[in-house]
Protein backbone atom coordinates (compact mmCIF):
# COMPACT_ATOMS: atom_id res chain seq x y z
CA UNK A 1 0.00 0.00 0.00
CA UNK A 2 2.73 2.82 0.99
CA UNK A 3 5.05 1.55 -2.13
CA UNK A 4 1.64 1.93 -4.32
CA UNK A 5 1.55 5.92 -3.27
CA UNK A 6 5.09 6.17 -4.57
CA UNK A 7 6.88 5.91 -0.83
CA UNK A 8 9.93 3.34 -0.76
CA UNK A 9 9.70 1.02 2.52
CA UNK A 10 12.77 -0.81 4.67
CA UNK A 11 11.46 -3.22 7.26
CA UNK A 12 13.59 -3.61 9.63
CA UNK A 13 12.71 -6.98 11.92
CA UNK A 14 13.63 -9.48 13.83
CA UNK A 15 11.48 -12.40 12.89
CA UNK A 16 13.29 -14.10 10.15
CA UNK A 17 10.53 -17.23 10.07
CA UNK A 18 8.15 -14.12 10.20
CA UNK A 19 9.16 -12.07 7.59
CA UNK A 20 10.42 -14.30 5.05
CA UNK A 21 6.87 -15.23 4.33
CA UNK A 22 5.38 -11.84 4.41
CA UNK A 23 7.39 -10.83 1.68
CA UNK A 24 7.56 -7.08 2.31
CA UNK A 25 9.48 -5.03 -0.51
CA UNK A 26 12.88 -5.08 1.49
CA UNK A 27 13.74 -6.33 4.83
CA UNK A 28 16.94 -6.06 7.09
CA UNK A 29 16.85 -8.97 9.28
CA UNK A 30 18.79 -8.35 12.81
CA UNK A 31 19.68 -11.29 14.66
CA UNK A 32 18.32 -9.73 17.87
CA UNK A 33 15.44 -11.15 20.21
CA UNK A 34 11.97 -9.85 19.35
CA UNK A 35 11.18 -6.81 21.19
CA UNK A 36 14.81 -5.77 20.98
CA UNK A 37 15.47 -4.69 17.56
CA UNK A 38 17.47 -2.04 17.65
CA UNK A 39 19.44 -3.08 21.10
CA UNK A 40 19.09 -3.39 24.55
CA UNK A 41 17.03 -0.96 27.00
CA UNK A 42 18.61 2.89 27.23
CA UNK A 43 21.48 2.16 25.43
CA UNK A 44 21.16 4.84 22.90
CA UNK A 45 24.49 4.21 21.53
CA UNK A 46 23.69 0.73 19.87
CA UNK A 47 20.40 2.01 19.02
CA UNK A 48 21.79 4.39 16.84
CA UNK A 49 24.36 1.81 15.50
CA UNK A 50 21.72 -0.75 14.72
CA UNK A 51 19.59 1.87 13.00
CA UNK A 52 23.03 3.40 10.70
CA UNK A 53 23.86 0.17 9.90
CA UNK A 54 20.38 -1.24 8.74
CA UNK A 55 19.83 1.96 6.39
CA UNK A 56 22.77 1.33 4.91
CA UNK A 57 21.66 -1.56 3.13
CA UNK A 58 19.04 0.39 1.66
CA UNK A 59 21.26 1.09 -2.00
CA UNK A 60 22.15 -2.47 -2.20
CA UNK A 61 18.83 -3.78 -2.80
CA UNK A 62 17.96 -5.30 -6.16
CA UNK A 63 14.71 -6.80 -6.03
CA UNK A 64 11.42 -7.10 -4.09
CA UNK A 65 11.49 -9.23 -1.39
CA UNK A 66 15.32 -9.62 -1.07
CA UNK A 67 16.11 -9.93 2.55
CA UNK A 68 19.62 -8.61 3.72
CA UNK A 69 21.56 -9.59 6.45
CA UNK A 70 24.16 -7.68 7.53
CA UNK A 71 25.65 -9.89 10.32
CA UNK A 72 24.00 -8.42 13.49
CA UNK A 73 24.45 -10.25 16.41
CA UNK A 74 22.76 -9.41 20.22
CA UNK A 75 25.88 -10.94 22.52
CA UNK A 76 29.22 -9.55 21.53
CA UNK A 77 30.62 -13.49 21.39
CA UNK A 78 27.92 -14.51 19.01
CA UNK A 79 26.08 -16.74 21.31
CA UNK A 80 22.72 -17.83 21.09
CA UNK A 81 22.24 -18.18 24.73
CA UNK A 82 19.35 -15.76 24.64
CA UNK A 83 17.60 -17.82 23.11
CA UNK A 84 16.65 -19.70 25.84
CA UNK A 85 15.41 -16.70 27.89
CA UNK A 86 13.24 -15.44 25.05
CA UNK A 87 11.50 -19.19 24.70
CA UNK A 88 10.37 -18.42 28.88
CA UNK A 89 9.59 -15.11 27.86
CA UNK A 90 7.13 -15.97 24.98
CA UNK A 91 5.21 -18.73 26.99
CA UNK A 92 3.85 -16.29 29.35
CA UNK A 93 2.74 -14.70 26.15
CA UNK A 94 -0.76 -16.33 25.96
CA UNK B 1 20.60 -20.13 12.30
CA UNK B 2 17.94 -17.79 12.99
CA UNK B 3 15.60 -18.24 16.14
CA UNK B 4 12.01 -19.87 14.73
CA UNK B 5 9.19 -17.82 16.67
CA UNK B 6 6.36 -19.52 14.75
CA UNK B 7 6.53 -22.90 16.22
CA UNK B 8 5.86 -20.84 19.38
CA UNK B 9 3.50 -18.72 18.46
CA UNK B 10 1.24 -21.33 17.31
CA UNK B 11 1.26 -23.47 20.96
CA UNK B 12 0.54 -19.94 22.37
CA UNK B 13 -2.40 -19.49 20.23
CA UNK B 14 -3.51 -22.94 21.02
CA UNK B 15 -6.55 -23.74 20.99
CA UNK B 16 -7.57 -20.98 18.53
CA UNK B 17 -5.57 -21.80 15.40
CA UNK B 18 -2.16 -20.24 14.60
CA UNK B 19 -2.20 -16.68 13.11
CA UNK B 20 -2.36 -16.92 9.28
CA UNK B 21 0.52 -15.01 7.63
CA UNK B 22 -0.41 -13.43 4.30
CA UNK B 23 1.42 -11.83 1.63
CA UNK B 24 0.07 -8.79 0.08
CA UNK B 25 -2.63 -8.86 -2.13
CA UNK B 26 -1.09 -6.35 -4.30
CA UNK B 27 2.10 -6.27 -4.06
CA UNK B 28 4.64 -2.96 -5.27
CA UNK B 29 8.28 -1.98 -5.76
CA UNK B 30 8.97 1.58 -5.22
CA UNK B 31 12.70 2.31 -6.05
CA UNK B 32 14.74 3.66 -3.80
CA UNK B 33 16.79 6.64 -5.80
CA UNK B 34 16.28 9.74 -3.56
CA UNK B 35 19.82 9.59 -1.55
CA UNK B 36 18.92 9.11 2.01
CA UNK B 37 20.74 12.61 3.21
CA UNK B 38 18.37 13.87 1.13
CA UNK B 39 14.65 11.62 1.82
CA UNK B 40 12.46 12.49 4.66
CA UNK B 41 11.86 9.52 6.84
CA UNK B 42 8.85 8.45 8.98
CA UNK B 43 8.84 5.48 11.27
CA UNK B 44 5.69 3.33 11.35
CA UNK B 45 5.81 0.74 13.90
CA UNK B 46 3.14 -2.31 14.98
CA UNK B 47 3.79 -1.93 18.78
CA UNK B 48 0.60 -0.15 19.51
CA UNK B 49 2.37 3.07 21.08
CA UNK B 50 1.42 6.32 21.36
CA UNK B 51 2.20 9.48 23.34
CA UNK B 52 0.93 9.17 26.82
CA UNK B 53 -1.52 11.74 26.30
CA UNK B 54 -3.35 10.33 23.10
CA UNK B 55 -6.15 8.05 22.45
CA UNK B 56 -5.29 4.50 24.33
CA UNK B 57 -5.61 1.60 21.55
CA UNK B 58 -7.88 -0.88 22.08
CA UNK B 59 -6.37 -4.49 22.15
CA UNK B 60 -6.50 -6.93 20.12
CA UNK B 61 -8.65 -5.58 17.39
CA UNK B 62 -7.89 -1.83 16.87
CA UNK B 63 -7.80 -0.58 13.56
CA UNK B 64 -7.17 2.73 14.37
CA UNK B 65 -3.35 4.20 14.41
CA UNK B 66 -1.61 7.35 16.45
CA UNK B 67 0.57 9.76 14.68
CA UNK B 68 3.35 10.58 16.81
CA UNK B 69 5.63 13.52 17.26
CA UNK B 70 9.06 12.75 15.34
CA UNK B 71 10.57 15.04 17.91
CA UNK B 72 11.52 13.06 20.71
CA UNK B 73 11.52 15.59 22.99
CA UNK B 74 7.84 16.00 22.12
CA UNK B 75 6.73 13.72 25.30
CA UNK B 76 6.93 10.24 27.05
CA UNK B 77 5.55 7.21 24.54
CA UNK B 78 3.89 4.10 26.11
CA UNK B 79 3.01 0.79 24.69
CA UNK B 80 -0.38 -0.67 24.41
CA UNK B 81 0.25 -4.14 22.79
CA UNK B 82 -1.03 -6.92 24.75
CA UNK B 83 2.14 -8.96 23.70
CA UNK B 84 4.21 -10.88 26.23
CA UNK B 85 7.18 -9.67 24.82
CA UNK B 86 6.64 -6.31 25.96
CA UNK B 87 8.03 -6.15 28.71
CA UNK B 88 11.61 -5.29 27.68
CA UNK B 89 10.44 -2.59 25.11
CA UNK B 90 7.89 -1.03 27.88
CA UNK B 91 10.88 0.08 29.79
CA UNK B 92 12.30 1.89 27.14
CA UNK B 93 10.23 1.80 23.62
CA UNK B 94 13.37 3.39 21.82
CA UNK B 95 14.07 -0.27 20.97
CA UNK B 96 11.25 -0.78 19.25
CA UNK B 97 10.58 2.85 17.69
CA UNK B 98 14.18 4.29 17.23
CA UNK B 99 13.08 8.11 17.38
CA UNK B 100 15.84 9.58 18.98
CA UNK B 101 18.22 7.67 17.14
CA UNK B 102 16.78 8.32 13.95
CA UNK B 103 16.96 12.51 14.52
CA UNK B 104 20.28 11.87 15.76
CA UNK B 105 21.06 10.77 12.30
CA UNK B 106 19.46 13.74 10.91
CA UNK B 107 21.60 15.99 13.14
CA UNK B 108 24.68 13.99 11.85
CA UNK B 109 23.57 14.52 8.18
CA UNK B 110 23.08 11.00 7.26
CA UNK B 111 18.91 11.15 6.71
CA UNK B 112 17.65 14.61 5.50
CA UNK B 113 14.66 15.07 7.74
CA UNK B 114 11.97 13.79 9.61
CA UNK B 115 8.40 13.76 8.64
CA UNK B 116 6.23 15.78 11.19
CA UNK B 117 4.75 12.12 12.75
CA UNK B 118 5.74 8.81 12.75
CA UNK B 119 2.76 6.41 12.37
CA UNK B 120 1.74 3.15 15.12
CA UNK B 121 -0.68 0.92 14.91
CA UNK B 122 -1.47 -2.14 16.26
CA UNK B 123 0.26 -5.14 15.10
CA UNK B 124 -1.11 -8.81 15.52
CA UNK B 125 -4.59 -8.15 13.66
CA UNK B 126 -6.08 -10.80 12.12
CA UNK B 127 -8.62 -9.22 9.61
CA UNK B 128 -6.08 -8.61 6.63
CA UNK B 129 -8.59 -7.27 4.16
CA UNK B 130 -9.69 -4.85 6.75
CA UNK B 131 -5.67 -3.80 7.06
CA UNK B 132 -5.16 -3.34 3.47
CA UNK B 133 -8.50 -1.56 2.39
CA UNK B 134 -8.22 0.34 5.75
CA UNK B 135 -5.60 0.68 7.83
CA UNK B 136 -2.45 0.88 5.49
CA UNK B 137 -4.68 2.80 2.83
CA UNK B 138 -4.97 5.23 5.42
CA UNK B 139 -1.45 5.35 6.88
CA UNK B 140 -0.13 5.41 3.18
CA UNK B 141 -2.38 8.44 2.20
CA UNK B 142 -1.19 10.53 5.30
CA UNK B 143 2.49 9.53 4.64
CA UNK B 144 1.71 11.07 1.04
CA UNK B 145 0.23 14.22 2.45
CA UNK B 146 3.20 14.63 4.92
CA UNK B 147 5.68 13.97 2.07
CA UNK B 148 7.44 11.30 2.91
CA UNK B 149 10.15 9.56 0.75
CA UNK B 150 11.03 6.83 2.41
CA UNK B 151 8.77 4.60 5.20
CA UNK B 152 10.84 2.41 7.70
CA UNK B 153 8.47 -0.51 9.00
CA UNK B 154 9.60 -1.62 12.25
CA UNK B 155 7.38 -4.74 12.96
CA UNK B 156 6.60 -5.58 16.95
Amino acid sequence: MIEGQGIPTLLIGTAHDIISKVTAPRVVFVDHPVGRTFGPPHDRGRNEAVLERALAELPKFTRAGEIRDPGFQWLPDGSRAWERELIAEMRQDR
Amino acid sequence: MPFEYLPIMAQNSAPKPPRVLVKPSKPAWCPATKPLNQSRVALLTSAALRLTQQEPFIPREDFGYRKVPSDPTAGEIIIDHHSGIGRVPKQDPEIVFPRTALANLVKRGLVGSLAPFHFSCMGGLRDHAKIENELATAIARDMKEARVDLALLVPY
